[in-house]
């Protein structure tokens, strides 16, 4: 075909409507997600099997094989789907595949080791619809993902895709747009949560040509996956958005900044924009009207810093990836120094949704400030890892609960970090109860009234902010009982420093500084003073820092000392790590519940377990360097974790208390 | 550009609208203290230190930088509020416990009164202000310099860190960087004997002292400008707009009356003389880079200095380097002996080396000339009969006096020597020019067998040549000290004003002319020529004397195949006549 173009929403609608036809047709379509989570889990290879049994049982006809973007529940990957019925089958392996053709697609019987069983109600729940994971969130733009190919413009079509493009052209101006997206409250995703619509009447108002369109898809936070699994799932609604929102600024070029470490993404979103461009979505006269735009695709060398929007455009133009002053805003002067709107991949999808369903439908979802739904992407210690869209307002503990399953192995719940790193650490739910006598002498212990539990904070940007953390681009990482407050905040300050630019003094140097001082409470060498210093280098980097990166750098430091201040001086004071996690802080040992099984002898990496089956083993406490191999295997928690130097006395105890357990068959032959 | 009123520290002041805070306080006379600023490019407010608060008057309250902030209408700045003090000074705290104690930090310290840093000093040179890095960038226009790496690990680089194709020698980077990070001359710590000539250069100069017109001008060869089509950073300052970059080379055709010859010397290349190491070892030098080291604005600012940065312990003259030698020069190049007896009086001046000359013949022959030897001998050099036989690197009993053996044999005790010293300075021989023989051919005058231009007459006419009109002044003509060229000069000068007061030439009767008729064109004549009278006429298709030239030798009469040739007073019937007066 040479003209694949489309010239009018009529034509649109009639390939659409054939389209919808065909899936209508009462096929049954088996849908493995091939998201990074599930092709690393090796969903490929279940495809193949698929393929294999569908060929060995001559279905290939009438069943039908769909790759998909990530839907979501990457804990529990490979996933597939049996549509229409949304049988669900987790963590396939190519094995199965052909019992789930023979079964299910040849008998409709259900494979029961397959299916999700529900972790706290014991609960075989078949449909997918049905699984708490899902059936909590409100997935407007992830919804997509489960339904199409990724690859094939003609599924996003057939899902009403283009439709809100056709609308925006030919029926709208472009100030009737931006009042749109004014009014339904979409608030940019990727951290800062300004307001998209102000933003792009600054730009459309600004003077200078020409003006710029920018994806930012340069996801970098740790843990963060929701941007990735959108250009990968779903890459067309991407481009859908900005080519509405390219339309009511006024621009003819666009561009996507692409981490290539996302080469699935990138490899997507060069197939959908080829595609857009040879239907007629992109290029010149789209849809028939007099509008021109396209879309370069541009692979970011995967700098953390180039996320921010100055350093992105700087990154664009070919330069060293470094931010400037923002006196001046991108939409006055931006790539380039002509007028730029950069929104994220998230944003930008949210975009054809407005305009499809109008704002005042958008608007209903999600609180007063904050409207519409966000990813999340969940993580941590956490039972359902993956990403979850829910609507602005939810409480933290219906995402970390309900959807997310809590903490593994019943561990107790403590803290949960949002908005990347430079986010903040919230949330108390359990409280140290031993307070040490030399903290009081201090007279730095907080009344037991300030300490707040978070958990039912409603999630939005302004809720986030005012409690020391923010929305940003939505990672949220969930902490246990295991979990060190100094240790986490250091870990983030690592990641920060080695992600700064460098270019500013504060963020080069005050990074560098607050980790040491990090570095020497967690090894015990804290001083009191240290707390205050932490504190003040925090607010020079608040004030000064060039970019928000640095200035919301020393967040995660900030919020743990609000929270979590007895964690701190447990350190400093009482040269205590009340998790366990400081290497410096801790020793392990042994005590009289050791059955003398034997396992842990075998991981110890220096050899620091000393004892033979069936007798009391002993850590060696010269030797051990608390690495915690054992007392991750320890199948009868006799491993502990105790304040240094306090090994000894435990495994003198124990020794004195350690009988041999009862050997109850020997008892039966004596 | 609309006018804006804004405040700083309470002083009210109209500015434009969008222009910079800093500037604004500058005029008030506000010091805001800077690291990274410069005023001819863009601020890069990388260093924080010019942190001032900025309100708005309705509670709205923000710390920024001031060589960035553009000024908006009722803007109020503040620039000592405690917020602001602790701003530049935890910044230049943290600066410095990353930065050894450069004097700029040092400086900026007591001014805000920061004491040692909490977290111990660091022991980088380097600020990260980025002004190397972007004067290469926005004003060279070279882009040799960048930033590489992130964070903590950010460092100033060429691309790769490899040696830069782009790099333009300019040295801008070095001049700019406010601690020193970035120098010039050092090359691995080692001062490059051989690239003396490579210091920061400026490309506008006056070209030499009570130069004619006395006006600076661009050398190309230097000038950014020329090189990258950046910079003009001197038309930026310049009040008077004078900068004229279009400004070429030219061809001009003069009329002139009198020519005088000064193209002066060129040295002598001591490095096929392999016995003596020139180019082997570093620290033998040739006197000329001697010369060039002791000049105050040389790469190390005048001092007398080895290759490794250390002041010697010894330094060997070897005078007679190509000149007084069989083999190369057998000519005395005369100046020598003085200066190096001058070179003895310098480094006794300016170190407490030992200085050895090695000399064949002591020849102080000027006035006053004898009275500096006796002098330096005063002052402690040792003076050795014997000319300098071998250049060798020091056996390690020696080192404790010199790097370097020098053997020689010492004539007036009769004895063969070996000399321990850290620097040999070769005097070397002063040589005609390599392209003497093109001017001669030129200006239709001859060189010697040593390629110095030959006068008129050794005794007569040292000054004169054999062209009429074209004199010679200095060490072209042959070696001579500074008295004796300037004394030459002004002869060649006072002989080129008679012949341009006289105004016209007298001529002599006697000289070569063609008959046109006769002539067949077949230019025989005009190489033969040994004055270059003789031209071809290529419309007329004749050969044409110029009688002005014309020396009336007769060459060209001999050779002439058709006789068309006739030698004014010389003609064959004046010669038989003359002839048949004689014998009759």
């Amino acid at each position: 075909m040479n003209n694949n173009k489309f010239t009018s929403p009529e034509d649109l609608n009639r390939l659409r409507e054939r389209l919808v036809k065909q899936r209508e047709e009462g096929r049954i379509i088996i849908t493995v997600c091939a998201g990074t989570g599930c092709l690393a889990c090796g969903c490929e290879a279940v495809t193949a099997a698929f393929r294999e049994a569908l060929k060995e049982n001559q279905l290939e006809d009438k069943v039908e094989i769909r790759t998909t973007g990530c839907h979501g529940f990457c804990e529990r990957g490979p996933l597939v789907v049996l549509r229409p019925e949304g049988t669900f089958y987790q963590r396939v392996k190519p094995a199965d595949a052909k019992l789930i053709v023979e079964q299910t697609i040849k008998h409709g019987k259900l494979v029961n080791k397959l299916l999700y069983r529900d972790p706290q109600t014991k609960e075989v729940i078949v449909k997918e619809d049905d699984i708490p994971f899902y059936s909590k969130q409100m997935r407007l733009i992830f919804g997509m993902n489960g339904h199409m190919d990724p690859t094939s413009i003609n599924d996003y079509i057939a899902l009403g895709g283009y439709q809100a493009l056709a609308k925006a052209l030919l029926t709208m101006t472009p100030e009737q747009v931006i009042d749109e997206v004014k009014k339904s409250g979409l608030r940019g995703r990727g951290g800062g949560g300004y307001h998209a619509g102000k933003k792009w009447a600054s730009c459309r108002r600004a003077k200078g040509e020409p003006k710029y369109v920018i994806c930012n898809a340069d996801e970098g936070d740790p843990g963060a996956f929701m941007d990735r699994s959108l250009l990968e799932g779903n890459p067309h609604g991407v481009i859908e958005g900005m080519v509405i929102g390219a339309f009511a600024i006024g621009s003819h070029d666009g561009y996507v900044y692409v981490r290539n470490e996302y080469p699935l993404a990138v490899k997507n979103l060069n197939i959908a924009v080829d595609a857009a461009r040879e239907h007629g979505f992109l290029g010149d006269n789209i849809f028939g009207s007099s509008f021109n735009f396209d879309i370069d695709v541009s692979r970011g060398g995967g700098a953390f810093v180039c996320g921010e929007s100055t350093a992105l455009m700087a990154s664009l133009e070919g330069k060293i990836g470094e931010p400037r002053a923002k006196y001046v805003h991108t939409v006055d002067a931006g790539l380039w120094d002509k007028p730029s709107n950069l929104n994220n991949v998230e944003t930008w999808a949210n975009v054809p949704l407005i305009i499809e369903k109008g704002a005042d439908w958008y608007s209903r979802i999600g609180t007063a400030s904050s409207k519409g739904t966000k990813v999340f992407a969940l993580t941590g210690k956490i039972n359902n890892t993956g990403l979850v869209e829910v609507p602005m307002g939810i409480t933290l503990r219906e995402i970390i609960f309900d959807i997310g399953g809590g903490p593994p192995k019943g561990k107790k719940f403590k803290a949960v970090q949002t908005g990347g790193p430079s986010g903040g650490t919230l949330v108390v739910e359990t409280r140290e109860p031993k307070v040490h006598e030399s903290l009081v002498a201090h007279g730095d212990i907080r009344d037991e009234e300030e300490v707040v539990s978070l958990l039912d904070l409603p999630v939005d940007f302004d809720e986030l902010t005012k409690v020391g953390s923010m929305m940003g681009s939505g990672g949220m990482i969930v902490m246990d009982q295991d979990s060190c407050m100094v240790d986490v905040a250091k870990y983030f300050l690592n990641f920060l420093q080695e992600e700064s630019c460098g270019k500013c003094t504060p963020c080069r140097e005050g990074l560098r500084i607050t980790l040491e001082i990090l570095t020497r409470i967690s090894e015990g060498k804290g001083q009191m003073e240290d707390l205050d210093t932490l504190e003040e280098i925090s607010q020079v980097m608040i004030d000064t820092c060039l970019c928000q990166l640095g200035g919301s750098a020393p967040n995660p430091v900030l919020s743990t000392i609000r929270y979590f201040r007895q964690e701190y001086l447990a350190h400093i004071v009482e040269k205590r790590c009340p998790a366990g996690v400081c290497k410096e802080l801790v020793s392990h040992a042994i005590d009289e519940t050791c059955t003398g099984c034997h396992v842990c002898f075998s991981v110890c990496p220096t050899n620091a377990i000393i004892g033979q089956t069936k007798t009391l083993h002993v850590i060696d406490q010269d030797a051990c360097i608390q690495c915690g191999a054992c007392y991750q295997l320890c199948r009868f928690d006799s491993i502990k974790r105790v304040k240094r130097g306090e090994g000894d006395a435990i495994q003198y105890v124990a020794k004195e208390k350690w009988h041999p357990p009862v050997k109850k068959k020997a008892a039966a032959v004596a | 550009m609309e006018k804006v009123s804004i405040t700083i520290d309470g002083k009210p002041i109209e500015v434009e609208e969008g222009s910079y805070v800093l500037q604004a306080a500058e005029e008030l006379g506000i010091k805001i203290p800077t690291l990274c600023y410069y005023e001819h490019m863009t601020p890069y407010a990388a260093c924080r230190i010019c942190s001032v608060e900025a309100r708005d008057g309705k509670g709205w309250t923000k710390i920024v930088t001031a060589c960035n902030y553009p000024a908006w209408d009722g803007l109020q700045i503040f620039t000592d509020t405690p917020r602001v003090i602790t701003a530049r000074k935890v910044n230049l705290e943290m600066l410095m416990s990353h930065c050894a104690p450069a004097p700029v930090l040092q400086e900026l310290a007591d001014e805000l009164g920061v004491k040692e840093p909490r977290w111990g000093i660091g022991t980088d040179t380097c600020i990260m202000c980025g002004l190397c890095v972007r004067i290469c960038d926005e004003v060279v226009g070279a882009h040799a310099l960048t930033f590489s790496s992130r964070g903590i690990d950010r460092e100033v680089s060429t691309p790769f860190k490899l040696e830069s194709e782009d790099c333009i020698l300019c040295g801008a980077c070095a001049r700019y960087c406010p601690t020193g990070h970035i120098r010039m001359t050092d090359t691995n710590g080692r001062i490059l004997h051989s690239e003396l000539t490579l210091g920061p250069n400026t490309a506008i100069s006056i070209p030499f002292r009570q130069a004619i017109p006395n006006a600076p001008r661009i050398d190309p060869d230097y000038c950014i400008h020329m090189a990258t089509g950046g910079c003009k950073l001197c038309s930026k300052v310049c009040p008077k707009e004078c900068i004229n970059y279009e400004d070429k080379d030219e061809f001009e055709e003069l009329e002139i009356g009198a020519i005088i010859i000064a193209t002066g010397f060129q040295d002598f290349d001591p490095t096929p003389m392999q016995q003596f190491g020139y180019g082997k070892y570093p620290n033998v030098l040739s006197s000329i880079e001697f010369e060039q080291m002791n000049n105050a604005a040389s790469p190390t600012d005048g001092k007398i200095l080895m290759e490794n940065g250390e002041e010697p312990r010894s330094i060997a003259i070897l005078h007679c380097i190509g000149s007084r030698d069989e083999d190369h020069h057998k000519y005395c190049s005369r100046v020598c002996c003085m200066y190096a007896l001058k070179f003895a009086h310098l480094v006794k001046e300016k170190t407490n080396a030992e200085v050895y000359q090695l000399y064949i013949d002591m020849r102080t022959f000027g006035k006053g000339y004898e009275e500096f030897y006796q002098r330096i001998l005063t002052e402690g050099v040792n003076v050795i009969r014997g000319k300098g036989g071998e250049i060798v690197p020091a056996p390690p009993e020696y080192s404790s006096e010199g790097n370097l053996l020098v053997r020689c044999e010492d004539t007036l005790i009769g004895k063969f020597r070996e000399i321990p010293v850290d620097m040999v300075i070769l005097c070397t021989a002063l040589e005609a020019r390599g392209d003497a023989e093109d001017i001669a051919r030129k200006f239709n005058i001859s060189t010697g067998a040593d390629g110095w231009f030959i006068e008129a007459h050794p005794k007569l006419a040292p000054v004169s040549t054999t062209t009429e009109g074209v004199f010679l002044a200095g060490v072209c003509q042959g070696p001579k000290d500074i008295p004796d060229t300037v004394a030459q000069g002004t002869a060649a000068a006072a002989h080129s004003i008679r012949l341009l007061n006289m105004g016209e030439v007298l001529m002599d009767a006697a000289y070569a002319e063609i008959v046109e008729e006769f002539c067949s064109g077949c230019r025989i004549c005009n190489g033969l020529c040994p004055y270059n009278a003789i031209t071809f006429d290529e419309e007329k298709k004749v050969s044409e004397i110029n009688s002005a030239l014309c020396k009336a030798c007769g060459t060209c009469v001999a050779a002439c195949p058709t006789g068309a040739i006739k030698a004014r007073h010389f003609t064959d019937d004046q010669i038989y006549a003359q002839i048949e007066g004689i014998l009759a």
